[in-house]
């Protein structure tokens, strides 16, 4: 929530022209690609790239109409996108996801969820009644397994178990 | 009468132990994923469709559909427990669920809530029983431009009807058939858009968007708005609900009118959350306890919830007969249809028979299903939205992880997840619709399939978009919904100058 002390981070106006941007940017991939493969009528009526040309062409269009209005309407768009605090909160769950995913073609899904969920609880010890290791321990373990469990054995869906995964059956395999 | 048959068969095929096991795992995840912030229908059907490749395609459906409506009953827990809406379409039950239970009576309010559910899923299942196989048999002398104008009438009325900026719709349903284009064209077998990047070459599922727009990005607005649950009990006893059952006849105009307001916005792609808005205001405009609305008046919660369900149920009308979904979560069901090998459209009722009924017949069933399920669980689902948040929130987030992932086994997805994940969030923020978003990216091809096939019939000329009456109706009236808004505010001028003309000359 915002409060008094909270400083607004950016205007709407600049986030707003930022997604127009990359919208239109987006569209003209899309256009540029559609151009590689034919855009034309061929033999076979209109080319693959026919379709995807057009919806290229007003996806542009539409975003620069979106960059027109967050530069011209004043009021409503000089208003706070997100403050600062809360920025900051959004960013503190969206960082360990992005390393989470970052982490799962190594570590595995069901280690990598295991971490991912201890780190979480781990991290939200100022509050009142901090989790002990034990209730962490049992909480990220006990997901990664019913994961397994559900997808693995239950749906026969392996997940990746990643290169930590793999060194962990080879081991077992030499053991064996 | 021979829907009355069918539906029979329906019945036959679905009342065994496997199936209604099915109904009420469908119903508790359901109830579950409505339950949990960042986890809705869309998503949760989108997450559960991997699991189903290897099912029954009748197994799979009734899953699917029941979680559809245990998640729409599991929103209507939160909006009024909590005053946190589970579902978009469940905001308006929160205008006057909330303050119910803050008075101590969230029992009534539940059981009227879930109730008045079932009566409007109800009428929902009614209307495709018997409207159905009329529009099947109706839809089956479509061809092509048929289907394209269609197509476009309902995109069209998302983009007119929209509340979101007409641009930011446009540019969210661009995404979405651009999506869809990427990977091999379906006509002519070229691979397009694919930049020559081999993780591009097996195209951009929709479910993985889904996930992303839905989950990750749901999570990320919960986060910043600070996320406080203040809960009110609630306890269920028989007493209170035979109670509240007894209440209710009263208000059978109010019911009848809502499931009306239902229907017709889950057929034309109205959705969910604008009929139980609109169902809202109509009944606060029509009671005769106006002054009470927004204070915790019964009759508040009941429009939203019966609207909101008959929309639910009767968006399957358009997606069964003609293969265009009224709702987020009936396009990812229809990806579903698709993906498990089925043709959604008119065909479906002749080659598919079993399924269609065997749908149809669990829609009654499931339903009844959910409110017992339901009735029986809110403590329990309660209970779960105390878990703190630093708990819920990892287990949500590696949820949606393995759902992408599973979707083709690939890592790829999982990155392309969170990708979405933060064009949700700043779509959110920004206004942008996500629904254009979705039916696009799973009716694109389709779309382009039946436009590509008009223009070779034509050799390239666009009026075969108005060659006959029937195609030409269709395509007017998406240009008429498309303009809406300006033709309305139009005709209001033109309308108050007459008035003020009028007045001029008396």
């Amino acid at each position: 929530m915002s409060n008094t002390t909270d400083t607004p981070l950016v205007a709407t106006r600049w986030v707003e022209s930022g997604l127009a941007l990359f919208t239109a940017a987006l569209g003209g991939i899309v256009m540029f690609g559609a151009i590689e493969i034919g855009i034309g009528w061929g033999d076979a009526g209109p080319e693959a790239g026919y379709f995807p040309f057009y919806i290229g062409l007003l996806m542009t269009a539409a975003s620069v109409g979106n960059l027109m209005l967050a530069l011209l309407r004043s009021p409503a768009m000089s208003a706070a996108f997100v403050s600062r605090k809360a920025f900051g909160q959004v960013l503190a769950v969206f960082i360990p996801i992005v390393l989470y995913v970052g982490a799962m073609p190594f570590a595995g899904i069901y280690l990598a969820s295991a971490v991912f969920i201890a780190w979480f609880m781990w991290r939200d010890r100022q509050r009142s009644k901090p989790y002990g290791i034990p209730v962490v321990a049992a909480i990220s373990c006990g997901a990664a397994l019913a994961s397994y469990l559900i997808f693995a054995l239950w749906f026969k869906v392996p997940l990746d178990s990643g290169v930590v995964g793999d060194l962990v059956a080879v081991a077992g395999g030499a053991l064996r | 009468m021979s829907e009355i048959d069918s539906l029979m068969q329906g019945m036959a095929l679905i009342l065994t132990p496997h199936h209604i096991g099915l109904m009420v795992i469908g119903v508790l995840l359901g109830i579950l994923v409505g339950v949990l912030p960042g986890l809705g229908a869309p998503n949760g059907v989108a997450l559960l469709l991997p699991l189903t490749f290897t099912m029954e395609p009748v197994s799979a459906i009734i899953l699917l559909s029941c979680m559809y409506w245990g998640a729409l009953f599991g929103g209507s827990i939160t909006s009024i427990l909590f005053n946190i809406p589970g579902e978009p379409s469940s905001v308006a039950t929160t205008f006057d669920g909330y303050p119910m239970a803050r008075n101590g009576q969230a029992g009534e309010a539940l059981t009227a809530a879930f109730t008045s559910a079932l009566l409007g899923a109800l009428v929902g299942v009614l209307l495709l029983t018997f409207l159905s196989t009329r529009i099947a048999e109706f839809a089956m002398a479509f061809s092509s431009p048929e289907f394209f104008a269609v197509y476009l009438l309902a995109f069209c009325t998302f983009i007119g009807m929209s509340k979101n900026p007409p641009l930011k719709t446009v540019v969210a349903m661009m995404i979405g058939f651009a999506m869809a284009a990427v990977g091999m064209d379906t006509v002519s077998g070229e691979l397009r858009l694919t930049y020559e990047q081999p993780w591009l070459l097996s195209g951009l599922s929709f479910e993985v968007a889904v996930i992303g727009l839905f989950g990750i990005g749901e999570i990320l607005c919960t986060v910043e708005e600070g996320l406080v649950f203040r809960g009110e009990r609630a306890r269920i006893t028989p007493m209170t609900i035979l109670r509240t059952w007894a209440k209710l006849p009263r208000y059978w105009l109010t019911w009848l009118r809502s499931a009306l307001v239902g229907c017709w916005m889950g057929v034309t792609p109205g959705g969910p959350t604008a009929a139980s808005f609109m169902s809202y205001s109509l009944a606060r405009r029509f009671s005769k306890n106006r002054d009470n609305f927004g204070k915790g008046e019964l009759e508040g919660v009941i429009a939203p919830e019966t609207a909101d369900h008959s929309a639910g149920t009767s968006a399957l009308l358009p997606m069964l007969t003609l293969g265009i979904p009224g709702s987020a979560t009936a396009a990812v069901m229809l990806g579903g249809l698709m993906i498990w090998g089925l043709h959604p459209g008119p065909t479906l009722f002749v080659e598919q028979h079993d399924f269609v009924w065997g749908l149809i017949a669990s829609m009654y069933l499931g339903n009844v299903v959910s409110l017992i399920v339901v009735l029986a669980t809110v403590p329990l689902f309660a209970s779960i939205l105390r878990i703190p948040f630093s708990i819920i929130a990892p287990i949500i987030i590696m949820i949606c992880s393995i759902g992408a992932y599973s979707v083709h086994n690939s890592m790829f997805d999982v990155g392309l997840m969170l990708i979405f994940g933060a064009l949700g969030y700043l779509f959110k923020k920004l206004g942008y619709p996500i629904a254009p978003l979705i039916l696009a990216a799973v009716l694109g091809d389709k779309a382009e399939d039946a436009f590509r096939q008009s223009m070779l019939f034509s050799d390239g000329q666009l009026s075969i978009f108005w060659s006959n009456p029937l195609v030409g109706s269709l395509t007017t009236a998406a240009l008429v919904m498309l303009f809406w808004p300006v033709l309305a505010r139009g005709l209001k001028a033109l309308f108050r100058a007459r008035q003020g003309q009028a007045r001029h000359v008396s």
